[in-house]
This record gives structure tokens, C-alpha cells and sequence, in this order.
């Protein structure tokens, strides 16, 4: 027989993993409870991009470069008191992502002084605003108002106006309309363009989402990693057994949250990508998990006489090349969207590495070791319950 | 070689040559420049022995341009209004019934109607009588006053037909603006869902969708022969006995339809008919409205489908109408679908629908007058339906089907009626709560860097493959390019829309493959260690390691099927692409390295480098 081998790891490695596993379990709980800690909103708190958080971003390009602190500077000038500027991909790109934490332009103050406008002019029986909606006020009249002359009223008030539109009463007999001012959008477009008009500014990519909608993407989000992890716990427990569970349980969490922690530690956006990289990294950690859980229960039957200790050990190290390449390999896949990717996508591949690093650290140190843990702790209950249970006879 | 060998072979001989060929559309829709891609060169360009060309990748909003917008329906405000109106026709019919009150309309929640009269008792009788059905009277109302409750479960459907409504004529709406493959889906919490691929302008958008629809009724003027001069200047359709012939010529074309009219009998009116609304618009620009006087008549655009599921065509034609709005959807009251139980057309369904006092006699005056003559709803400029008027109408009346048709077909288009009676009388103003747009420039611009990071990606995990496992790492090789190919054909034939992430997620997908491949390698290299042969070690490495590749693969699809249910837009592209991947991954890393490596190691005393 003939074949050709070259190893990139040495095979009948003899590594005591579980012998470290109180090392390993100090690390992971700094390392976790950093993490939480860090991204708690009290301590600092994660970058909720306007998916969670609800707000409005644009990506906008220019066409020469552009200093940011312009920007910064211009972007400050609006007003906005809750606005961000940051560079967006590489600096010969001239891009750059804005992103103001609201959704309607007018503030209180304006909404109040154009409800009064508007009240001394017309015969106005109800008015309503929500900065959760947009640039929309609502106002009901107790008699018809022609729309031109409502929005030069508005207009007089030092909102500019996009559209006044009629719409059906509530009541018989009362008028509705809507009169919509400018937008965010518009807004920030226009100035950009009057004040970098040479640079050639060009709105790209807008996003907006209501604070509500935000809310509920997040509280949906945490809830399909919950979800995910319950399932997945339940297969590995269905497949092999119930008392592997806690092993695969706690080493999914740990992936996880150190996942998280590349978006808490990073300050990079954390949206619906950040939830679908967590969620993949919950679903692939537990991979290598399952290849060596395999291999435990292969050699538990194999090697009765050895303890449980040598037995994990064993199995840890008998797969230790192929949880190392498995992990290796698709790491590999990531490197183009690390060279190429920006922003939402280079931040999926980096912490999609850093999952799959996780995951596989978590295998060898957490996962496995932990049955060993819970095998002890069993075994003590029951010399325990056993001379008790003597003494009462 | 065995016969199930033989047997495998066939079947990754097959699907290689599958993926292939449902990829042939995808291959031609991609090397056409975007403009092209959605016309007629498209199509031309799909041999005729590939698969119809509808089945393509499509470039999700964010590689190619264009709008997403999620718009809420104000349930409360159109169930308020719905209430305010209910209160209306409440104090009309105390009134006609002679009870005596001071005032009725809708209390402080604006949920319940409150009546202030001398006579409670009377007045809660005629009122339960009225609409006893929606309403009942609670308890502990003040002195001299009824309320009127309306029951939970008709709230519910207040809430629940103003968001159907609003979704109705959203569609409307963007069917009029002939943006291509635009998706509008209904979501929870009163949500409604709009995409609308390669639309440049999202205050347009916002503006046109935020309006609350506009219902007219109008009179159709089948006698003007006026139309009847477009037969010298139109081509006339080509039809056949069973009807047009479909698709239209480009540009529109002529035809006529039989219509009754009053003291003349039957006539043949000429309408325009063309496959896209815009078509319709020009003839009727450029060559109707010439034919007019701008005082008398108006035209009117309606849509007719033929045909079901891959059959389903849809045309659009003329209404010659009357210029005047007869009558607003504000004045109707009610709609809903039912059956007709008198008469000769007893059996079928029919739209009831029930005016406001005030246009009960507008509505009177009107069918009074043009009795036998058609009338058309207009909702936001569409021309919904064209029923005669076969008697007289006031404070109800119904809508017939027309004849001969499957019930199902009749009852589901009295529904679709009712549903726009009432979106006219219904003002459920709908507000955005989530726009994401994205400009035509940078679409192609991630399209190329996504294209890039994936073939660098693949390159990367082939030459890794080549160089560590040598022969079966070009085994495995094979396996991931096929791979790579199946997810593709998959996603093809079931039209996925390929999003930035969605890219992210198949480069995933071959780095998981290969996974696959090691575990099968390493446990080759295992087996060979232990003393055995080539052929030994190839079967049992296979074997044991059948259910690791299925628990790996297993745990990974959980977590992107929640993410599938959970995601959308971009996100749910990353996980249907996942999803594909790692079925597609079991498939080539069990079954197709397989019959390569039992090839390899036909013999006993075969090598292979490991």
C-alpha cells in the first residue's frame, strides 16, 4: 500500500485539552462578560445601525475628494444635533455614510410655530404631527382652505413644503389635509450640492426606518438567535444524547456573544447582516462540535478501560486536524469579501471569521470538556447520594 | 465497475448537465446591458430549447437599483372614519322613523356611536334594528343618551378590510407607473410591502402611494360612435374565434365589443387594446382625445386578464365615458360580496353596496336616468368594472357578474368590487415606516465587487484543496465547481432574487462544501493509517462519515431556515442562498465525490494521495 500524505498539523497529537479547561473557562467568562458588559447601552452600548434603531442614512458619493471634516462641518450646520458622518470603503472612494438618529426634519419648535401659523389663519379643528411617521401635519378645518393658500401659510412659517393634499373628512362636514415639508433627504441633498457643487455630490443609497418598525426588527432578531439555538440544541440532543446538551448549549452562547463582541468592540454597524453572521455562526460552530462529540461516543465504546478524561482527550486530538481544517477552509472562502467587501459586507466576512475562530477554540476548550465536567459532577452526586441513602435505611 | 456505480454516474452526469442548461437564461439575461435585459431582445435571446426565460437570476434591490418602502395603513383612523359614517347613517335613520334627538355621532373614543335623546329606549330599538348584526348597546351608558357599540369581531374586520383595501390600491397605483416586476406583499402589523426594481425616484414613489384613493362613478357613452373613425388609423387585432389573439402587436391595436344601448339595441363599439398601459395611454393621447370634445367625454383604461396561472394574460382597454364624475366613492357606505337570491339571476354572486343618505338620492337621480346604460367605477384612474344599470338604484343596490363564468371566478371578482366600492369610501391613509433606496450607480459597482470577492474566494479554497489533499483534493475540487453550478441552477429555476449578501452567503456555502470534503479526506487518511487498503479505506471513510456530513450540515440549515422566516430583503437572500448551498453541499460532497473516488479505486492495489 501507497499513499502520499503531508500534514499540516502532526497526527497522534497528545494535547491535555481537558486538563486545561479551567484555564479555558476563566478566559471565556472574561472574555464573555466583557463583552455583555461592554455592549450593554449603560457602559457603551452597540452601534445600532438604522435598522434597530430607527433613523435615516444615506451613502453619498463625491466624484473629487473631499475633506471629511468639511463634511462633518456642513453636515453639523443642519442642525441635527444627533447626526454622524463617517467614511464609507476605502478613502479614494470620497464616500461617505450619514446617518441622522430621526426621521422627521422638523422639530418641535417648528411643528409648533406652524400649527399656530396656520391656526391664525384658518379655522382649524384639530392638527396632528408624529416625528415617529415623517414630515406629514395633519390638519382638520372646519371650512373648505384653498391648498395654495395652506402652504404659502406654512411656507410663511420657514417650512418649505413639498405637496398639500386633500384628503377625505372624518367627519361630514370637516376638511382634511395633509401638508408634507421637506425631508431629510432633500434637505441634506440640496445643501451638499450648493455647498460641494464642484465635487458633484451623489445620494446613493438612502435608507430610513421608523423607530417602531426598528424596535421590532431587533426584538424579532434576538428572538431567531433564541429560536435557532433552542433547535439546534434539540437536534444535537435528539441525534446523539441529551447529555451532550449542555456542552453544545454553552458553546453556541460563547460563539455568539464573542461574534457580538467584534460588532460591540469594533463600533461598526450592527444590523440585520450583524444577526445573520450570528446567526451562521451559531449554526456552523456547532460543526466541529458534533465531529468531536462523534468521535467521543466512537471511542467510549472503543476504549471502555480508559477514564472519560482520556477518552475526550483522545477524541479532541484524533479530529484535531480536521476541526482545524474544516474551520481553515471556509475562513478561506471569506478572503475575497475581506479584500473586497465594504462596510455591512466586510464586517459579515470579519465576524463570520471570528465566529468560525470562536467556534472552533469553543470545540476544543468548552464543548468537550464540559462533558467531562458534568460526568464528574454526576459521579459526585452519586457517591454523595449513595452513603445518605445507606444511612437511612 | 458496479451496477450502481453505473447508476450514480448517470445521476451526477444528469444534474451537471441540468444546472447547465437552466442556467442558460441567467447566462443571456446577464451579458445583455441592464436597459435590455427586460425586453424583447431578452426573450429572443433564450434558445428555444433552453428554459423559459422567465427563469433567471434576478439582482436583488440592492445590486440593482431601485425602492423598498414598507407603508403602514392607519387602521384607527379608517376604523374611526368608519364609525363617523355609521353614526351619520344612524341619525338619518332615526330620523326617517321619527324619534326625536339632540344629537348622534361618534363618542370620545371615537369607536362607539353616542346618541342624546328624550327617548333612549325607542332609539336603542331602531338602532339595533338598523345594524343589528355589527352592533350591540353596553350597559351604563348616561342619562338620556344610547350607545352603540360596535362587536369585537367587526372591529377586527374594519381593521383588517382597510389594510386589504390599502393593499389594493397600492397595486393600483403601481401598475399604473408599468414598473417592471414590481412585489407587493402584505406583513404583519398592518404593514404593506413594496419593491419596486430600477424606480429612480422615492419622493415620487412615497408621494403617488401615500395618497388615499379616489372612486368615481362614471357614465360609459356606448352610443358616441366617435371611436369608430381609430379603425382606419389602428391596425385591427388579430383574433380567432375564442377571442384575441394574445399578446397584442406592439403599440396597441383595435377591436370591438358588443354593448347594449337604450332605444338603439346592440351595437359594435370600438375600443383600443394593448399589452401595457403606457401603450394604451399614447393611442389615447395622440389619437383619441383628438376625436373628442374635452366637455362631453373622457376615456377611461381598464385591465383584463385572461387565462390562469402560467396562461395569465393581462390587456388593457378602452371605456369611452361621459366627462362628468357622476358620483365619489364618499358617498358609498357599504360593500360586501354576496349572492343574489331573487329573480332569474338567483344563485350568483353579486356586490351589495349601500349609500350614505345623501348619495342614495344622487344615485337615484343618476340610474333613474340612464337606466340600460353602463356605469363604470374608476378608482385612481382604472375603470375597476362596467356593470349596467338594470334598475332602479338608491339606498342599496347590487352589482350582477355578468354570465356563464365559474362561481368561484364571479364570487372572487365581487369581492375584488366591493373591496373597491369601499376603498373609496374608506380613507385608511397609509404612512412610510421603512424606505431603503439605492441608486442606479451603485449597483453595478457591488455587482462587479461581489462577483470579484467571490471568485476569489473559490480560487482561494480550490488552490488550498489542490495543494493539501493533491488527487482528491481535485476530487473535492470537482465536487465544489459542480456545487457551485447546482446552487446557482437551483436558485435559477426557482427565481431567487441574488442580493449582496446573498453572494456573501454561496461564497459560505463553497467553503462549507469543502468542509465536507475534509472530514471525508482526513478520514481516508485515518482508515490508511490503521493498516488498511485503499479501496477499505475509501468505503468505511464514507460510511462513517455519512451522518457527521448530514448533523453538520443539519445544524447550520436550522439556523438559515429561522433566518429565512425572520430576514427580508437583502438578509433573506443570504439565507435562501445558504439554504440552497447546503443542500446542494450534501448532495455533491456525499454522492459525487463518491463515484469519482470508487473510480479512483477500482482496484485493490490503486494509489491515491490523501
Amino acid at each position: 500500500m501507497q499513499f502520499k500524505t503531508f500534514d499540516i498539523l502532526p497526527h497522534g497529537t497528545k494535547f491535555d485539552f481537558v486538563g486545561k479547561r479551567h484555564i479555558a473557562v476563566v478566559l471565556s467568562l472574561i472574555v464573555n462578560l466583557t463583552v455583555i458588559l461592554w455592549a450593554l447601552p449603560a457602559i457603551h452600548g452597540l452601534n445600532m445601525g438604522v435598522d434597530f434603531a430607527g433613523g435615516t442614512e444615506m451613502e453619498v458619493k463625491f466624484a473629487q475628494p473631499v475633506d471629511p471634516a468639511a463634511i462633518r462641518q456642513a453636515v453639523g450646520d443642519l442642525d441635527f444635533k444627533d447626526a454622524s458622518v463617517q467614511t464609507y470603503g476605502a478613502e479614494s472612494d470620497n464616500a461617505f455614510l450619514i446617518r441622522v438618529g430621526r426621521i422627521a426634519l422638523m422639530s418641535p419648535e417648528d411643528v409648533k410655530r406652524v400649527e399656530e401659523a396656520v391656526k391664525a389663519k384658518f379655522p382649524v379643528t384639530s392638527s396632528s404631527f408624529n416625528a415617529e411617521i415623517g414630515d406629514k401635519l395633519d390638519f382638520q378645518f372646519s371650512t373648505p382652505v384653498v391648498p395654495s393658500e395652506l402652504q404659502a401659510v406654512v411656507e410663511g412659517a420657514g417650512v418649505r413644503v413639498r405637496e398639500v393634499r386633500e384628503e377625505a373628512g372624518l367627519t361630514a362636514g370637516t376638511k382634511s389635509f395633509a401638508v408634507i415639508t421637506q425631508g431629510i433627504r432633500d434637505k441634506v441633498e440640496r445643501d451638499l450640492a450648493t455647498r460641494f457643487a464642484a465635487a458633484k455630490p451623489e445620494v446613493r443609497r438612502v435608507e430610513y426606518v421608523g423607530p417602531a418598525v426598528g424596535r421590532e426588527l431587533r426584538n424579532q432578531g434576538f428572538l431567531a438567535v433564541f429560536y435557532a439555538m433552542v433547535l439546534i440544541v434539540a437536534y444535537v440532543g435528539l441525534r446523539f444524547d441529551f447529555r451532550f446538551s449542555p456542552g453544545v448549549i454553552i458553546a453556541i452562547i460563547h460563539d455568539a456573544i464573542v461574534t457580538l463582541g467584534y460588532f460591540a468592540f469594533s463600533g461598526r454597524e450592527f444590523n440585520l447582516t450583524s444577526i445573520a453572521v450570528i446567526l451562521t455562526v451559531v449554526g456552523y460552530s456547532v460543526n466541529d462540535t458534533v465531529v468531536v462529540y462523534d468521535r467521543i461516543r466512537e471511542n467510549h465504546t472503543k476504549y471502555k478501560g480508559k477514564s472519560l478524561v482520556d477518552q475526550v482527550n483522545l477524541a479532541i486530538n484524533e479530529t484535531l486536524g480536521r476541526t482545524f481544517l474544516t474551520s481553515f477552509a471556509t475562513a478561506l472562502s471569506l478572503v475575497g469579501l475581506l479584500i473586497f467587501g465594504v462596510g455591512t459586507i466586510f464586517d459579515f466576512a470579519f465576524a463570520m471569521l471570528i465566529g468560525i475562530v470562536s467556534g472552533t477554540y469553543s470545540t476544543w476548550f468548552i464543548a468537550a470538556p464540559m462533558t467531562v465536567w458534568l460526568e464528574e459532577r454526576a459521579a459526585r452526586k452519586r457517591a454523595a447520594g449513595a452513603p445518605a441513602a445507606a444511612a437511612t435505611k | 465497475m458496479e451496477q450502481s456505480w453505473y447508476t450514480r454516474l448517470a445521476l451526477v452526469v444528469l444534474v451537471g448537465l441540468w444546472s447547465v442548461w437552466q442556467l442558460v437564461p441567467s447566462w443571456q439575461y446577464f451579458r445583455l446591458p441592464p436597459e435590455q435585459r427586460l425586453g424583447d431582445a431578452y426573450d429572443a435571446s433564450v434558445p428555444g430549447w433552453a428554459p423559459s426565460s422567465k427563469k433567471h437570476l434576478n439582482l436583488g434591490l440592492d445590486l440593482q437599483g431601485g425602492i423598498h418602502l414598507a407603508m403602514g395603513v392607519d387602521v384607527d383612523r379608517a376604523v374611526k372614519a368608519k364609525v363617523a359614517r355609521r353614526a351619520d347613517e344612524m341619525a338619518e335613520h332615526l330620523k326617517s322613523k321619527g324619534i326625536a334627538f339632540t344629537s348622534a355621532g361618534p363618542d370620545a373614543t371615537g369607536l362607539r356611536i353616542v346618541v342624546a335623546t328624550s327617548a333612549p329606549d325607542q332609539a336603542e330599538k331602531e338602532g339595533l334594528d338598523f345594524y343589528g348584526s355589527e352592533l350591540y348597546s353596553p350597559v351604563g351608558a348616561p342619562a338620556g343618551q344610547v350607545l352603540f357599540a360596535f362587536k369585537d369581531q367587526v372591529l377586527r374586520e374594519f381593521r383588517g378590510k382597510a389594510v386589504e383595501q390599502a393593499e389594493k390600491v397600492i397595486r393600483n397605483r403601481v401598475d399604473k407607473w408599468g414598473v417592471s416586476e414590481p412585489d407587493i406583499k402584505r406583513k404583519a402589523n398592518n404593514q404593506i410591502q413594496i419593491q419596486l426594481p430600477g424606480f429612480k425616484d422615492p419622493e415620487k414613489a412615497k408621494d403617488l402611494l401615500g395618497r388615499t384613493a379616489q372612486l368615481e362613478f362614471k357614465i360609459c357613452d356606448d352610443e358616441n360612435p366617435a371611436l369608430d373613425a381609430l379603425r382606419s388609423q389602428l391596425a385591427a387585432c388579430p383574433a380567432d374565434r375564442s377571442g384575441l389573439t394574445l399578446p397584442l402587436p406592439d403599440g396597441g391595436c383595435w377591436t370591438v365589443e358588443t354593448v347594449d344601448v337604450p332605444r338603439l339595441g346592440q351595437r359594435q363599439a370600438t375600443m383600443v387594446v394593448a399589452n401595457k398601459r403606457p401603450e394604451v395611454e399614447q393611442v389615447i393621447a395622440q389619437k383619441i382625445l383628438p376625436l373628442l370634445d374635452p366637455n362631453k367625454n373622457a376615456v377611461g383604461i381598464g385591465e383584463t386578464v385572461v387565462g390562469q396561472d402560467v396562461e395569465r394574460r393581462t390587456y388593457y382597454r378602452t371605456y369611452l365615458l361621459r366627462a362628468k364624475t357622476e358620483l365619489t366613492g364618499d358617498y358609498i357606505a357599504n360593500a360586501q360580496p354576496s349572492v343574489d337570491n331573487s329573480g332569474p339571476g338567483s344563485g350568483k354572486p353579486v356586490v351589495v353596496f349601500t349609500m350614505s343618505p345623501d348619495g342614495a338620492r344622487l344615485m337615484e337621480k343618476l340610474t333613474t336616468e340612464n337606466m340600460g346604460r353602463r356605469m363604470a367605477t374608476v378608482l385612481d384612474d382604472k375603470v375597476e368594472t362596467a356593470p349596467y344599470i338594470q334598475g332602479r338604484i338608491s339606498t342599496s343596490g347590487q352589482i350582477s357578474m355578468g354570465s356563464a363564468r365559474d362561481y368561484n371566478a364571479m364570487f372572487e371578482e365581487a369581492n375584488a368590487i366591493a373591496l373597491v366600492l369601499k376603498a373609496g369610501a374608506l380613507p385608511a391613509p397609509v404612512t412610510i415606516s421603512e424606505e431603503r433606496s439605492v441608486g442606479a450607480t451603485l449597483g453595478p459597482e457591488l455587482v462587479k465587487k461581489g462577483t470579484l470577492a467571490a471568485l476569489v474566494g473559490l480560487a482561494a479554497v480550490l488552490v488550498f484543496m489542490a495543494l493539501y489533499y493533491r488527487g482528491t483534493g481535485m476530487v473535492a475540487n470537482v465536487a465544489l465547481v459542480l456545487n457551485g453550478l447546482l446552487v446557482l441552477a437551483i436558485m435559477s429555476m426557482i427565481g431567487t432574487t441574488l442580493t449582496l449578501p446573498g453572494i456573501a452567503g454561496f461564497v459560505l456555502t463553497l467553503g462549507m462544501a469543502v468542509d465536507a470534503n475534509v472530514l471525508i479526506n482526513e478520514r481516508i487518511r485515518e482508515e490508511m493509517r490503521a493498516g488498511k487498503t485503499v479501496k477499505q479505506a475509501v468505503q468505511q471513510g464514507y460510511a462513517r462519515v455519512f451522518w457527521t456530513i448530514v448533523d453538520s450540515h443539519v445544524t447550520t440549515l436550522v439556523a438559515s431556515v429561522v433566518l429565512m422566516n425572520y430576514g427580508s430583503g437583502p438578509v433573506r437572500g443570504f439565507a435562501v442562498a445558504l439554504t440552497i448551498g447546503l443542500i446542494a453541499s450534501m448532495f455533491t460532497s456525499i454522492v459525487v465525490t463518491r463515484v469519482i473516488m470508487d473510480f479512483l479505486t477500482r482496484d485493490d492495489s490503486a494509489r491515491l494521495s490523501v
